[in-house]
């Protein structure tokens, strides 16, 4: 019951940042967004069919039952069809949001638990070769741009001008090798992209934690180095490494799978994303911005309740 | 003999400041960035007076040319001189990147001592809602939002940057004003009746400045990478030529064979990137109170 009235609680917190959310999506995209009017009037419309049409968009309301409006049809998922395919946009959104989640979360995963074993790795010989290579090559993996790297696997892996070993672009999860084959490279380029950051974040928070009194004494106790660093010293950097996993989500898979997407032309949230973005389809952005900010407060939600159970001196608080 | 009494104390006096910069001074490593950033930086005023990099746009007569002596790294696929290109995308990264480094750290320092100074009221609260807000909102999409709501207006993406890139700032200086503002010396300003801003912004952002310089090197930094990404969704550089831009210009060529644009693009922003990220790891270690102190 506790947990429960807790949970609640931390969600109650969410409800303002919601609202903040949806307030500047629709101030941007629907207040001072692009006039539909007259794209959707013939030639030489008279002033009836104007008001009629403009009555029909709600412009003639006044902004704040417009911004109900749009609110309600956030909550009930009712988006609207997109402008340049006239498809439902939660049809959209359910055909395309599986393969999003196919393509990126195992680079996600991976980069995150790969990050994790090298800042380990790191904090342990801190002040070693060990240490100053993997920092080394961490600084150099955040100074090289995202479209770059895609770009640089494409040809290395992809064309003819390097490897060749995979499928230029496309999509298919026909069957497993089909999944993989078109999978790997996205994955390799999200992971290495994400790699220099997250070590270098993983790696603070480790080292700061090998050097409480608790790890000072169990080296002393001579407590083999595996068992330190997965039972005193990562089991107490979960609360940052968490904050930072959940953080970074709408980094990776929003931001990662537009241009992952895009660039591979694999068919998710990212190309749809992509298309919207360069043609100004308004309904398809609003519904993204709007469900995407619902989801990471939710995730925030999610985030604070993981902490408790992660660590139960929270809920002191 | 030599150490007196006032020789000493006049050491004890050594600003934070000075120790940090001879401190940085003894960093080799972040010194050489700097030298690097230093020349970037010369090149990008030099682009600025028309110096350099100037004729960008001319259209030679061959197109994706190797490299020879009129074309130092060739042409691209329109048959523009590629190295001309590369010179003067040096200006517009320092014009993306100061502008947005700058104002974002302003109106961070500011919203951030202001929820700091004020913590625990409702002006708190309306900040930390507003980045939380704004956090919460993929970047991207912010940006393309933000363009929307502005129809086309050239410094659509600098705007959404700047107010975006500031939250960072504001937690770090928020969380910094909140430690200060319990010191004794603070309390001695306020008990002389010195006003609420005049101490805000006379006796606690200085002391921050040391978190907001390296604030404006990462950010620095941010923009620049964003651009290269924004660029790419056209989201990006209106008028004039950037690194962005050519390497989503590249992205058409490498599938031809034809690497010049595209590597180059990528090597100059890279060593930049690179250079400037090295410096803001040392002006860090620099600037960090508790080593200088130690």
């Amino acid at each position: 019951m506790d947990t429960f009235s807790f949970c609640i609680r931390k969600f109650l917190y969410g409800i303002p940042l919601i609202f903040g959310v949806t307030f500047i999506s629709f101030l941007l995209m629907v207040y001072f967004g692009p006039d539909k009017t007259y794209d959707l009037l013939g030639k030489n419309p008279t002033e009836a069919e104007i008001q009629a049409i403009r009555h029909e968009l709600g412009y003639d309301k006044p902004f704040l039952i417009r911004y109900k409006n749009y609110v309600v049809d956030l909550v009930t998922l009712n988006f609207g069809n997109s402008d340049s395919s006239g498809e439902k946009v939660s049809s959209i959104f359910a055909r395309t949001i599986p393969v999003t989640l196919a393509l990126s979360l195992p680079g996600f995963i991976l980069g995150n638990l790969i990050a994790i074993a090298l800042a380990l790795l790191a904090a342990y010989y801190r002040g070693g070769w060990e240490d100053k290579a993997i920092m080394v090559g961490s600084v150099i993996g955040m100074s090289i741009s995202f479209l770059i790297v895609i770009i640089a696997f494409q040809v290395i892996f992809c064309t003819s001008y390097g490897l060749n070993l995979f499928p230029v672009q496309g999509w298919s999860m026909e069957s497993f090798t089909d999944y993989l084959s078109y999978v790997t490279v996205p994955t390799l380029a999200t992971i290495f992209v994400g790699l220099g950051y997250n070590t270098r974040f993983y790696r603070a928070v480790i080292v700061e934690e090998m050097g409480r009194d608790h790890v000072r004494t169990a080296r002393a106790f001579g407590c083999p180095p595996g068992k330190l660093l997965f039972k005193y010293v990562l089991k107490n950097s979960m609360i940052p490494i968490i904050t930072r996993v959940v953080f970074t989500i709408p980094f990776v898979i929003i931001g990662g799978s537009i241009l992952i997407e895009s660039y591979f032309s694999i068919p998710g949230v990212g190309l749809v994303s992509f298309n919207a973005i360069t043609s100004g389809d308004q309904p398809v952005l609003k519904a993204l911005v709007g469900a995407t900010a619902i989801l990471y407060v939710f995730a925030l939600t999610l985030t604070d309740i993981l902490y408790r159970v992660v660590d139960p001196r929270i809920a002191v608080r | 003999m030599k150490p007196s009494v006032q020789i000493q104390v006049r050491e004890k006096k050594d600003s934070l400041w000075k120790l940090a910069f001879r401190k940085f001074r003894q960093d080799r490593l972040g010194m050489a960035a700097f030298v690097v950033v230093g020349i970037y930086f010369v090149i990008a005023i030099l682009v600025h007076f028309g110096v350099l990099g100037q004729g960008w746009e001319i259209l030679a007569t061959r197109r994706a040319e190797g490299i020879s002596a009129d074309h130092w790294f060739g042409t691209n696929m329109n048959g523009q001189d590629i190295f001309k290109r590369v010179v003067f995308s040096t200006k517009t990264a320092f014009e993306v990147g100061m502008s947005v480094a700058i104002l974002s750290t302003v109106i961070g320092a500011l919203l951030g001592c202001l929820a700091g100074f004020f913590s625990g009221t409702w002006i708190d609260e309306a900040v930390i809602w507003l980045y939380g807000c704004l956090d919460s909102i993929p970047f991207y999409l912010f940006v393309a939002a933000v363009a929307f709501a502005l129809k086309g207006n050239p410094y659509a993406m600098h705007i959404a940057m700047i107010s975006t890139f500031w939250t960072t700032t504001a937690r770090l200086i928020r969380g910094e004003v909140i430690k200060i503002k319990h010191f004794e010396y603070v309390e001695a300003a306020r008990a002389l009746g010195v006003g609420k801003i005049r101490v805000m912004l006379r006796h606690i952002l200085p002391n921050t400045n040391h978190i907001l310089l390296v604030q404006v090197t990462i950010v620095f930094v941010t923009a620049i990478k964003s651009e290269v990404i924004l660029s790419f969704l056209g989201l990006g550089v209106r008028d004039g030529i950037s690194w962005g831009l050519m390497i989503a210009e590249a992205s058409q060529e490498v599938g031809a064979g034809v690497f010049n644009n595209f590597l180059s693009a990528s090597i100059f922003m890279f060593v930049l990137v690179m250079a400037f990220n090295i410096f803001s790891d040392a002006l860090q270690d620099a600037l960090d109170p508790k080593k200088v102190t130690a």
